[in-house]
């Protein structure tokens, strides 16, 4: 009888957070199938205009090419900044020692600093490197990331000793007790990793509008900021995007999140 | 290599680690550091654009006076102290309630509660404005609802849109700390939560006995992650809000955009505005590790 | 087993990522004038035929396709038929963009990022010539005329005697009426024809008591009407010298008082947002509004409506001896600095937007108006427009802008705006109206002594 209370009262705040976080996605999803004036004017069921929003869409902006850009700027990024991150938490953690420690301190600061104070001097070590409109120069300031490094840090906290000394025993070497225990067993701590920074990267907008100045190298969050810029909105048309820009971080959430999520107790034995 | 072969084993490990942290650490510095110490150098420098001079602490003094800037830390503050609590203990009871393994449609609900976070700005601030719009469905369903007599302007009035704001960071970012919590649970083993259950322990002596001690590490990180953004914080100023009414709702990373790039550039008195933000969130995120980061 | 073969080979990746993206960098550091590692590779291919098309092409930034993009792409059409080599790289980018850009660039000293033409906001002007004067090209010696443009546009872009800008579109002041809604209340439009804003506030309230409906709405916290009503006496925030002109601003005081008056009454309806706005003219909840002639564009998304719109000019200030003309928005195309072949720049400026009358009515149908006078004279301007009841609005909206008063706009003119716009949003909400203007003379003169 209490378990059944407990469950009803469990399920029941589940699908009231749920019904919040979800109804402003589904009201993206309906706008982006009605016109502009149905759109402003608040309606909220789904209307039958998502071919036409689709096709002004492509019309109005390269919205292939800006795709393509995004999935590539983000993946690249999201890949080599865990690598890198994750190595350093790892050796900052396992490692550490009252020297790593004050480093680690250090390079907090790093991550206190509002980006509009660093934005000038750093696009001008990036224009004098020649990286400007280059996939380098976008993901260059991104790649080593305090909140990274310290989330990695945290996790490798509760990475048993036990396990690296078993390992040393039996003559591994630390690159390899890396790669092939500490990578695995932290799976679900990799999975969230990847899915916070392939958002953030996907995201990203202040930066690459500084540095992109040619119309080859747009990303999705500047087609969705083209058009907002105009006399007249076409807020159908705007919401298509706005879909388009958010699918694939919900995918990779969607995909990822069994990781992170449902248990990784067989990789650690 | 000679000397390598003396080295005890603890030096080698030593040596090891600092090799592992080398390459972040050298990006952090190049990428980070030198800018940072470059925007140091500025705020001393008063003028427009590219000309400017030094002139000693000239810009942390028109801080202190800049009224709009003093309202921007308040409005600041305010969001911190209310939101970043509510939203960390939001995020930690859905995570434990998310990783029970009876929960049927967990995937579901997991996702569910984590896509505002992926939703894109643009989309979620003009759902926001519409919902809360003087003929929006807020207003409709609280008056059909006789909550309200007539329709109220939620974004005009200085304290209704302070909450507002208050609600769509919690709304965008509850999710995506609840992400932490969920990956941080997954390294504590059930075992611990079977023998606690065996011991006749109730679910909330649990959460406060198991999971919050042994998720200590991922809320320090969440707590100093939220400090940072909430002390940072900008799109929901911009967007929902634009600062107003009268600046009652103008964070201060707003404010120092307007300085940079809308009202006539003054970086070196933006930069040392960024300054300020950086001695207060260093000092609170110091405060977390002192409190939070002890290894037991 | 299975796990730790996936592990491997994600590993794998991530380093064969890495060693690429140190080798490119490798590549782009050795090869030091390279823009890219990538754009080099695509160079490589195109050199011969990039170094002969550099000389003919020009590089233009500007936002909205629609309406400035467009512009830009029918005038190279235009300049292509004396010179047929010429071609244009037309990039988007939002203002907002442009400004940081624009800063980023001045700021580091390295004025080799910006294009040959940019598209900039009148408004922003003054602020950017002044804080960057090695931005922008003066335009002496491009040889246009600057008199035929319409002195309340040309004034934005003069900074110290001499022109930066080449005025295009038109923001001239209409007041946008619904027909029908008036017709209701016992008006036409000719009621709202060459009007007092007292006489605006009589007839709103009337309108307002037998149709249910406010005059018009505003976006609450923006100063966008405020800001029309002072130009259309002449005045501004500024005086001649630079320094603020806020807390002894009588026609300020005077617009102040105007806007509390119309929205105690509710004759004016604050919404909270520009999406907000929009939608009050398009759902039908306003009689009308009144903004820069570009707001058309958004209420013809209303297709419902069409016929039961007019336009006519904007209500007057009394006490100041007001116009009923003012202008709000708009842009003008400057040239930078960076421009390798100004003569080109000028030529094509000089020959399109200053001086075709084909450009002009090529783009008059995506709704941008001149304020080129000669463009007027065509008879595409005379043609009338059945969404606002068969008026010839274009060649109305022409005449129009050759009657908004020239003001001064200040290199602080978004400081002054959001300080005045602070004030008098206090000040509609019950505080003292002079001791807030202190406030914003007072914020305003700190930022101007710095």
């Amino acid at each position: 009888m209490t378990r059944r209370i407990k469950n009803i009262i469990m399920y029941g705040f589940l699908i009231i957070v749920s019904f919040f976080s979800v109804f402003p996605l589904y009201w993206m999803v309906s706008a982006a199938t009605n016109k502009s004036v149905d759109v402003i004017n608040g309606k909220l069921i789904p209307g039958a205009y998502l071919l036409e929003n689709i096709k002004c869409l492509w019309g109005n902006q390269d919205v292939t090419a800006a795709f393509m850009n995004s999935v590539k700027y983000s993946a690249l990024l999201t890949l080599v900044s865990l690598l890198i991150c994750s190595l350093a938490g790892y050796g900052f953690e396992i490692y550490h020692d009252k020297g790593k420690d004050l480093v680690m301190s250090i390079i907090l600061m790093a991550m206190m600093v509002p980006f509009v104070a660093t934005l000038i001097p750093l696009f001008q070590m990036v224009s004098k490197w020649g990286l400007l409109n280059s996939t380098l120069g976008f993901v260059l300031p991104s790649i080593s990331t305090p909140f990274l490094i310290m989330m990695f840090r945290q996790s490798a906290r509760s990475f048993p000793h036990d396990i690296i000394e078993a390992a040393r025993i039996d003559g591994l070497s630390e690159t390899r007790i890396f790669f092939q225990m500490f990578f695995p067993t932290m799976r679900s701590t990799y999975a969230a990793a990847m899915t916070i920074t392939f958002m953030n990267a996907w995201n990203s907008y202040l930066w690459p509008k500084v540095i992109m100045t040619t119309a080859e190298s747009i990303t999705m969050p500047m087609v969705v900021s083209n058009l907002v810029q105009g006399y007249v909105t076409d807020y159908g048309m705007l919401m298509c995007a706005v879909l388009i820009c958010t699918l694939p971080t919900a995918i990779v959430f969607f995909v990822l999140q069994k990781s992170f999520a449902e248990g990784i107790t067989g990789a650690v034995k | 290599m000679s000397k390598k072969k003396g080295m005890s084993l603890q030096k080698k490990h030593s040596m090891t680690g600092w090799i592992f942290l080398t390459p972040a650490v050298i990006l952090i510095a190049v990428m980070s550091f030198y800018p940072m110490i470059r925007a140091f150098i500025l705020s001393f420098q008063t003028g427009i654009g590219a000309n400017t001079k030094f002139d000693g602490l000239a810009n942390y003094k028109a801080m202190l006076t800049d009224q709009v800037f003093l309202k921007s830390i308040g409005n600041t503050f305010l969001y911190l102290l209310i939101q970043v609590p509510v939203m960390l203990v939001m995020a930690l009871i859905l995570a434990s309630i998310l990783n029970n393994k009876d929960l049927k449609f967990k995937g579901l609900f997991r996702t569910m509660i984590f896509l505002p976070c992926a939703t894109s700005l643009v989309a979620y601030a003009l759902i926001f404005r519409c919902l809360f719009a003087n003929d929006g469905l807020v207003n409709h369903l609280f008056v059909s609802l006789g909550i309200l007599d007539s329709p109220y302007s939620f974004l005009t009035n200085a304290f209704s849109a302070k909450v507002i704001i208050i609600l769509a960071l919690l709304w965008r970012w509850t999710g995506y700390n609840m992400v932490f919590y969920l990956s941080g649970l997954q390294n504590i083993e059930y075992s611990i939560y079977e023998a606690a259950r065996i011991d006749g322990a109730s679910p909330i002596q649990t959460f406060f006995k198991i999971t919050i001690p042994l998720l200590k590490p991922t809320i320090l990180l969440t707590a100093i992650m939220s400090t940072n953004g909430t002390l940072q914080l900008f799109d929901e100023s911009v967007n929902l809000t634009g600062g107003g009414p009268a600046n009652s709702t103008i964070t201060m990373s707003h404010y120092i955009y307007n300085v940079s790039f809308k009202y006539m550039p003054k970086f070196g008195f933006a930069a040392a505005m960024s300054f300020f933000i950086l001695i207060l969130v260093a000092i609170l995120a110091l405060v977390q590790l002192k409190v939070g980061d002890k290894r037991d | 087993m299975k796990k730790k073969i996936i592990a491997l080979l994600l590993s794998c990746a991530m380093m064969a990522t890495l060693v690429g993206c140190g080798a490119k960098e490798e590549a782009a550091a050795t090869t030091e004038s390279a823009p890219a590692a990538e754009a080099e590779a695509a160079a490589e291919e195109a050199a011969p035929a990039a170094a002969a098309e550099g000389e003919n092409t020009l590089t233009v930034w500007c936002w909205d396709p629609a309406f400035n993009l467009n512009a830009m792409y029918e005038a190279e059409k235009v300049y292509q038929k004396d010179h047929p080599d010429f071609k244009l790289n037309v990039v988007e980018v939002p203002w907002q963009d442009i400004q940081t850009k624009i800063t980023t660039a001045a700021t580091s000293g390295d004025y080799s990022t910006l294009p040959d033409i940019f598209l900039m906001q009148d408004n922003a002007f003054q602020k950017n010539v002044l804080a960057f004067p090695d931005l922008c090209v003066d335009l002496a010696a491009s040889g246009i005329d600057f008199s035929q443009f319409a002195a309340g546009k040309t004034a934005y872009s003069v900074i110290d005697g001499k022109n930066f800008g080449v005025p295009f579109d038109n923001g001239a002041v209409i007041g946008c009426y619904r027909t029908d809604v008036l017709a209701e209340a016992g008006f036409t439009v000719d009621d709202f024809t060459d009007i007092t804003w007292d006489e605006y506030l009589e007839k709103g309230k009337v309108v307002l008591e037998k149709t249910g409906k406010p005059l018009i709405s505003m976006q609450a916290g923006e100063c966008d009407l405020i800001m029309m009503m002072l130009q259309s006496a002449g005045a501004s925030l500024f005086n001649e010298d630079g320094t603020a002109n806020i807390a002894n601003n009588d026609v300020l005081k005077e617009v102040v008082n105007v806007y509390g008056e119309l929205r105690t009454a509710g004759v004016l309806t604050e919404v909270n947002s520009w999406d907000e706005y929009v939608g009050s003219i398009t759902s039908g909840n306003v009689a009308g509004t009144i903004n820069g002639c570009w707001i058309m564009a958004s209420i013809q998304t209303a297709a419902d409506q069409s016929g039961n719109w007019a336009i006519t000019n904007m209500p007057k200030l009394v006490a100041a001896n007001g116009t009923n003309y003012s202008n709000n928005g708009g842009s003008s195309w400057a040239v930078a600095s960076n421009c390798k072949n100004t003569e080109l720049a000028f030529d094509f400026l000089a020959s399109t937007f200053a001086g075709s009358n084909e450009l002009y009515d090529n783009i008059l149908p995506s709704g941008a108006i001149a304020t080129w006078a000669p463009a007027a004279g065509s008879d595409a301007y005379g043609l009338a427009n059945d969404f606002f009841g068969g008026d010839a609005v274009s060649a109305k909206i022409v005449e129009y802008s050759t009657h908004v008063p020239t003001n001064i706009t200040g290199a602080y003119y978004y400081e002054a705006r959001d300080a005045v716009a602070v004030a008098s949003t206090n000040a509609i909400n019950g505080a003292d109206l002079q001791s807030e203007l202190d406030n914003a003379q007072a914020q305003v003169e700190g930022y101007i002594g710095q």
